[in-house]
């Protein structure tokens, strides 16, 4: 079994942040920029797995609230010219108070209402930047958080810098997110989605817990929005389309839902098969056709795959049959 | 056994993943990116799937047509000029992704023709080209302000500006529909920015302007902008938007039997594109458009003519239109840069070729460049014409009558420009 005590596990979150940053330093810049990438659908998918496989909560507008918080971090930073640093604290504040308040109406809904709910808002919240000339319209704003320090030589790349910056966020978004699951706010979490009415006889306000879930879901929807906008430079609704909420949710079921431990696997995944798809395509005399569509349909089978033979997610499985292969040992 | 399929079936996922990363292996340098003893490799980004593809997903085909007919005429000193294309679906996003890897993994000499306003506006924050040196060859958008070689100082535009074609539209307007009242569609950024500038500028007053949403255009949204026009009594209305907005327009209009006179925007104002989405070729009936190019139909001229019968060998069965004749004309005025920009090119040379000789380029434009040592600006007018009751357009009383404005507080003034002749068999000299 695994250990489930409220130890702070910093030391293999540092580790991982020592191998980042020599990683950074030998490949190339098309993988630094991938890489980047992957941090950003790393937060933006784990958000959706506190939600959902934590709380058991359904979003289909995790790209609404991704938006909320690139818009926040942009505008503070060119209309309030705040550091780059403080952006980022802004997002994740921004998104996570739209995130209560959407899971105030969320604690009453459940299923597919709520479904029907956030799926509404990830069509129309990020067009209602269009309505107001401070979010810059269609074109939207521009999101530069500058070059990197010179001290870190001529060498430094661009990207390598956004990379930094999206890696050092996420380890410590992860870091803070893997304690709080393991602390008496996961445990609530669990014990709402497992069963709410035992729940409630066990004491748990489940209405403020699922409220809690949401708000902290938004805010790493954020903190995953601005990075995005980081990475492109710009902030403008159709960064936000419906299909990024919903490749978010595959890059979530292809991670496994249930457990945050997975959660690479789905941003990787995500990063990778356009990539892959491309090599295929070429291999197969790359037909417009073929080209454009592959993606898609290897994502799609991806998913259907998932779904048919490890539901729970590749890491839940292999804990699953790790722990049933110990016990017939054990008999 | 079945649980050991199961694993294995996820260990090959998981493996074909990672190796899908590490196959796509870096190709050796040359002397200058993108140029080898036997290649010159460029990089396109643009819609190819999604509403806005609608019309734009011909140019690829039709550069490529063009580029495969030099190849197969000696390419460029004995190089061949490839294309590597990219769908960014018309989503920033994309663009920034699919030009990254464009320019880290296909390692693509410049980018040429990158579609749209926004997706260049990312691309040039993120990605930078101008910080790497990549030069960024006659983009696929009229924003006047890619012309401002401070801020792209690799980017050159080729495509008349929106202020330009506003200007002109206006100046017709003075002329011709004196005392009407005016109604303009247009979209909600820098695209209508740039129109509503050059209308002001030409003096223009509407009675209505309906603005829409890059994205929003639908038949739904259309019969409220109809509405509108209605409204206000518009006896002319301008649609200064994309194709799929104006054949939403159009289509609805049709079905109304709304017929005020019509005045169509180049960016949206494809016969072949407007026709293909089910709208009645005779809604377009006397509508005004206006183009920098021939009519698609003029076989009596040389590009035209060439260009049609290139395109129709490449790519059977596809039908030879504005969006077709662009895209081969850029590949053609790109084929001229590259040989321009000696034995062996480089992104410099490339760059310095267009400043020094851009403006004599032969193309199909009946319009002349701008290009020089302090100018990005390509084409810089438009021929007035009316649509055929086949809905093709052709010029106002047979001949082309062209004039030519800047973006700027400049007049518009009727051309004397003659176009050079085609080199010969259409192949850079």
């Amino acid at each position: 079994m695994r250990k489930d005590h409220n130890s702070s596990h910093l030391i293999p979150f540092i580790a991982g942040g020592v191998v980042l940053y020599f990683l950074s330093g030998i490949v190339d810049e098309l993988r630094v920029y991938q890489g980047a990438s992957i941090a950003v659908y790393v937060v933006a998918i784990s958000s959706i797995i506190l939600l959902t496989g934590y709380s058991g909560q359904v979003s289909l507008g995790n790209g609404a609230l991704m938006a909320i918080g690139a818009y926040a971090a942009a505008v503070s930073h060119v209309s309030w010219h705040l550091p780059i640093v403080a952006c980022f604290f802004v997002a994740v504040l921004a998104a996570a108070l739209g995130g209560a308040l959407l899971g105030a109406a969320a604690a009453r809904l459940s299923g597919p209402y709520l479904a029907g709910t956030t799926l509404a808002l990830a069509i129309g919240l990020p067009s209602l930047a269009n309505q107001f000339s401070i979010l810059g319209g269609e074109q939207g704003l521009l999101f530069d958080v500058g070059f990197p320090p010179l001290s870190f030589g001529e060498e430094f790349t661009q990207y390598k810098w956004f990379f930094w910056i999206a890696a050092l966020a996420t380890l410590i978004m992860m870091w803070l997110l893997q304690n709080i699951l393991r602390s008496r706010y996961g445990r609530t979490w669990r014990a709402g989605r497992g069963n709410e009415v035992a729940a409630q006889l066990a004491g748990i306000n489940t209405g403020r817990s699922k409220i809690l879930a949401f708000t902290l879901s938004a805010g790493l929807a954020g903190l995953a929005g601005a990075m995005l906008s980081m990475t492109i430079g710009t902030v403008s609704p159709s960064a936000f389309p419906l299909a990024l909420s919903f490749s978010l949710l595959t890059g979530a079921v292809l991670s496994g839902v249930t457990t945050l431990s997975g959660v690479m696997i789905g941003a990787v995944t995500l990063v990778a098969i356009p990539e892959v798809a491309d090599v295929v395509a070429h291999k197969l005399g790359s037909s417009e056709g073929v080209t454009t569509n592959l993606p898609g349909l290897m994502v799609s089978a991806l998913l259907i795959l998932t779904v048919l033979f490890v539901p729970n997610g590749p890491v839940e499985q292999h804990r699953a049959r790790t722990a049933k292969k110990l016990a017939t040992k054990n008999k | 056994m079945k649980a050991l399929h199961r694993r294995k079936l996820l260990t090959a996922t998981a493996v074909l993943a990672v190796f899908g990363l590490a196959a796509t292996a870096i190709p050796a340098q040359a002397a200058e990116v993108g140029v080898s003893s036997t290649e010159i490799k460029l990089g396109m980004t643009l819609p190819m799937t999604g509403t806005a593809s609608l019309g734009y997903n011909k140019i690829p085909g039709a550069a490529k047509a063009y580029f495969d007919y030099l190849n197969a005429n000696g390419g460029i000193n004995g190089r061949k000029v490839t294309l590597v294309v990219k769908d960014d679906r018309y989503v920033p996003t994309e663009a920034v992704a699919k030009t990254n890897e464009l320019i880290l993994k296909d390692k693509v000499m410049a980018l040429l023709a990158p579609l749209g306003t926004a997706n260049n506006k990312a691309v040039a924050a993120s990605v930078n080209p101008a910080r790497r040196g990549v030069p960024v060859l006659f983009v696929n958008t009229g924003f006047s302000g890619f012309a401002d070689t401070k801020k792209y100082p690799t980017t050159y535009t080729v495509l008349p500006s929106y202020i330009m074609e506003a200007k002109i539209m206006g100046q017709y307007i003075k002329e011709n529909f004196a005392g009407k009242k005016i109604g303009l569609l247009y979209q909600d950024d820098d695209f209508g920015t740039d129109a509503l500038a050059g209308f002001k500028t030409a003096g223009v007053n509407f009675a209505v302007k309906v603005p829409y949403a890059s994205g929003s255009q639908s038949a739904a949204a259309a019969a409220g902008w109809i509405t509108k026009f209605k409204a206000a009594e518009a006896d002319v209305v301008i649609l200064f938007g994309v194709s799929s907005a104006t054949s939403a327009m159009l289509g609805v209009a049709a079905q109304l039997k709304y017929a005020p006179q019509w005045m169509l925007g180049s960016v949206g104002g494809d016969a072949t594109t407007i026709k293909l989405t089910g709208v009645p070729a005779g809604v377009l009936y006397n509508a005004i458009g206006f183009s920098p190019v021939p009519a698609t139909t003029d076989m009596k001229d040389e590009y035209v003519k060439l260009f049609s019968d290139i395109y129709a060998k490449a790519v059977p069965g596809s039908a030879f239109d504005l969006n077709v004749l662009l895209g081969m004309n850029t590949a053609f005025m790109t084929a001229q840069a590259l040989k321009a920009a000696g034995a062996n090119p480089t992104r410099k040379s490339l760059m310095a070729a267009i400043d020094s000789k851009g403006a004599t380029f032969a193309n199909s434009a009946l319009v002349p460049a701008a290009y020089s040592k302090t100018s990005h600006v390509g084409l810089t007018g438009y021929w007035v014409g009316k649509y055929l009751p086949t809905g093709d357009l052709s010029p106002i009383g047979g001949t082309y009558v062209t004039y030519t404005t800047d973006s700027g507080s400049g007049p518009v003034v009727k051309s004397t420009y003659v176009r050079p002749a085609m080199p010969a068999k259409g192949l850079p000299n």
